[in-house]
């Protein structure tokens, strides 16, 4: 330890004798920090497949800057702060990355952003973390998401619920950082705008039952439950137990409840009073490119968070170009290239959006999982909209404000 | 690759070896030297963590916090937290022969975790807590790790110092006499429970301290950084490879282990990338060979045990 000490000052007082010399090659790397090992870990190859793809459509494209190449690091964050700060360490002072996509756990993005990314100034987009905790970072403008913060789609939730007149709600929660996000902004938008909680409790995965929890729910007089779980998980045995003991007469969830899995088990005759709130693209077209191009690669287009994934590799290639491959103007760069006004870039046309840079004209990206028009805190708002059971799928019934 | 960013990475892999040098000691106490067979070591750890990042963190709402104490007052609380939790768990556990011991901390440790993910007024739940100050912080990237890195080489040293002290004198080889035959040293009136809790206690503040340091380091802890795998396994292996009994090999041990962990990443990096996904899990492959290596050719570990006046062993 001790001569690993000194070692390391040693290496440090040599490392700040030689200035950095700027990068005089034009290829570019971005670190795709995915959690490969870990809870998360079957969600991990879809979502590195999808930052490639952005990167492989930049290198047939032209490529970055003056065509040189963009290189995509693949680290494993394995969902873990140890992991994930060790990995962005070595992606940003090894392979000397301009921009991290990624960490995909929330406790791992705060992690990351607050001992690795902030301090050397490095980009962080992160296609997966929603805590609204990331929200309140000190980041110096550098960390993004592409997807909202659960906040949102809580809150929104709630005023919809409301509107249509529902004064009195039980809500059932899974307990991780998902489920209790949205239970808890949820909750405190519901009980601004007037309306009663008669049950409110967390739940933890994979029992086999949960009457007990129910009966508990219901015997607050409620006739609605809001559940904020997985549709083809807990939420699918929550669901059933409820219409077989005839809890709850009305059923509302989030996007993770929206599954169709869950409509094919329960039948859509048993759904009549099941309504789920979930992000609706507005960019089809570019919701469309991707798809197309996804598909020809090989992977499924259902995969979770495959399009912000796409979205925030592409973001950070685009930023870099708008900024010449300067790190100091990454921040700025990216809320010019991804903010209204400017020429719409669709997902997938790196070529366009190349060229207009170069001509110095103002571009909006419009990405296949939103518009991302990020906020101060570097947030997008999310677009939702209410769904019904239909056949054996969805149908939107409102958009929700 | 330069060397700016050859010694940024060296210093904040000598910052985690130094966290992770703090728990293989606390282990060692407990293991290497009375035999206590502790499988929860996460779960003090988190107690430490959370305990200094409550106490100095900024205030928020939704949970208790906030009282922006000095970090020192909150490393101390750290190490008092994780020692008043141990002694109750010690208590009524130490009663258990080895194995028994490990399944009982290994409960512990998972209560811990649920209580901390599920008590949000405490713990801030699932979402954590946030707003922890990092001493230095507000330097520069590299000054920054470096000011840091001192404080935990410090830190390191100081317990590596205390302990070393501690096992020399009468109590540690009244410590090994317990440990290798517990019956010869009952007879010889020694208090065998009474010291055993001493041991475990001991142990489990160091543990709280090095998660105290752990979270100060990234400014916000959540219950992800809990997970058994990284808190608890991976700190078996380190004293194991590297001597249990030997506190020089706990720190070694804790070195070479994340060097190993860390450094073969950028290895399987330059593998072609259709394969890099499953390479990934190649290093968690050779942290797992590395030990049954050590196991089979060299079970007393890098660093064996010197016992006092015993000539060196081999």
């Amino acid at each position: 330890m001790k001569r690993k000490t000194i070692a390391g000052l040693v290496g440090a007082v040599l490392g700040a004798a030689v200035v950095a010399a700027p990068a005089h090659a034009q290829d570019v790397k971005i670190g795709l920090m995915a959690a490969i090992s870990g809870p998360i870990a079957a969600l991990a190859p879809p979502m590195a497949a999808a930052s490639k793809l952005a990167v492989a459509h930049v290198n047939e494209q032209g490529g970055i800057l003056n065509g040189g190449k963009l290189e995509a690091v693949l680290g494993d964050s394995a969902c873990n702060p140890q992991n994930a700060t060790d990995t962005a360490t070595k992606a940003v002072n090894i392979d000397r990355v301009l921009a991290i996509v990624g960490p995909a756990c929330s406790g791992a993005v705060l992690a990351t952003a607050n001992s690795v990314a902030v301090p050397a100034g490095v980009l962080l987009i992160t296609p997966s973390g929603t805590s609204p905790e990331i929200t309140k970072l000190a980041d110096k403008d550098l960390v993004f998401r592409t997807l909202p913060s659960d906040d949102y789609q809580g809150r929104a939730l709630a005023r919809t619920l409301k509107a249509r007149g529902i004064e009195k709600v039980a809500v059932a929660y899974l307990n991780n950082d998902y489920g209790k996000g949205l239970a808890e902004s949820f909750k405190a938008e519901f009980e601004a705008n007037g309306g009663t909680l008669a049950g409110y409790s967390g739940h933890e995965e994979g029992k086999a039952s949960y009457r007990s929890e129910l009966a508990t729910l219901a015997r607050g007089g409620a006739d609605t439950l809001v559940i904020f779980d997985y549709g083809d998980g807990t939420g699918l045995t929550i669901l059933r137990q409820s219409l077989e003991n005839g809890f709850f007469k009305t059923f509302v969830g989030a996007d993770g409840m929206k599954s169709e899995g869950l409509v094919k088990s329960i039948g859509a005759q048993n759904l009549d009073g099941f309504f789920v709130s979930a992000p609706v693209g507005e960019a089809s077209a570019s919701l469309d490119n991707f798809n197309k191009a996804y598909k020809a690669a090989g992977e499924n287009i259902d995969a979770v968070f495959a399009t912000t994934s796409y979205d925030a590799a592409f973001l950070a290639a685009l930023a870099i170009e708008k900024a010449g491959g300067d790190k100091a103007k990454l921040a700025e760069s990216l809320r010019a290239v991804a903010m209204a006004p400017g020429e719409p870039i669709m997902a997938g046309e790196w070529a366009k959006a190349k060229q207009l840079i170069a001509e110095g004209k103002d571009i909006d990206y419009k990405g296949a999982g939103g518009d991302h028009e990020f906020d101060a805190a570097g947030d997008v708002p999310g677009k939702y909209a209410f769904f019904k059971v239909s056949g054996t799928g969805y149908e939107s019934v409102a958009d929700m404000q | 690759m330069d060397l700016l960013g050859l010694a940024n990475y060296a210093v904040f892999m000598a910052i985690l070896i130094g966290i992770y040098a703090l728990l293989a000691l606390g282990l060692n106490i407990q293991w290497g030297f009375t035999g206590l067979f502790n499988a929860g070591i996460a779960g003090f750890f988190a107690v430490g963590a959370y305990a200094s990042a409550i106490l100095t963190s900024l205030p928020a709402s939704g949970r208790l916090g906030g009282y922006e104490l000095p970090l020192v007052v909150g490393w101390l609380a750290a190490m008092a937290a994780a020692a008043l939790i141990a002694w109750p768990i010690g208590k009524i556990c130490l009663r258990f022969r080895s194995d028994y011991l490990a399944i009982a901390t290994i409960g512990v440790a998972e209560i811990i975790r649920l209580v901390i993910r599920t008590e949000g007024w405490l713990t801030g739940g699932v979402r954590g807590v946030t707003g922890i100050p990092r001493p230095f912080g507000d330097l520069d990237y590299m000054p920054s790790q470096i000011a840091y890195l001192a404080i935990v080489a410090t830190l390191v040293l100081v317990a590596y110092l205390l302990v070393e002290r501690q096992v020399k004198s009468p109590w540690g080889r009244m410590m090994r006499a317990i440990r290798d035959n517990e019956l010869a040293a009952a007879a010889m009136g020694k208090q065998v429970e009474a010291r055993r809790l001493q041991a475990f206690v001991f142990g489990s503040a160091l543990m709280g301290l090095a998660g105290a340091l752990f979270v100060h380091f990234n400014r916000s802890v959540t219950p992800e950084a809990i997970d058994p795998m990284i808190a608890t396994f991976l700190i078996w292996i380190m004293l194991i490879l590297g001597g249990s009994g030997n506190n020089r090999g706990a720190i070694l041990g804790a070195a070479v282990i994340w060097i190993i962990w860390s450094v073969s990443e950028l290895l399987t990096d330059r593998l072609p990338t259709e394969v890099a996904v499953q390479a990934k899990y190649a290093r968690v492959f050779i942290i797992g060979l590395t030990l049954q290596l050590v196991l089979r050719f060299r079970p007393e570990g890098i660093l064996p045990e010197r016992q006092p006046g015993a000539p060196p062993h081999r």
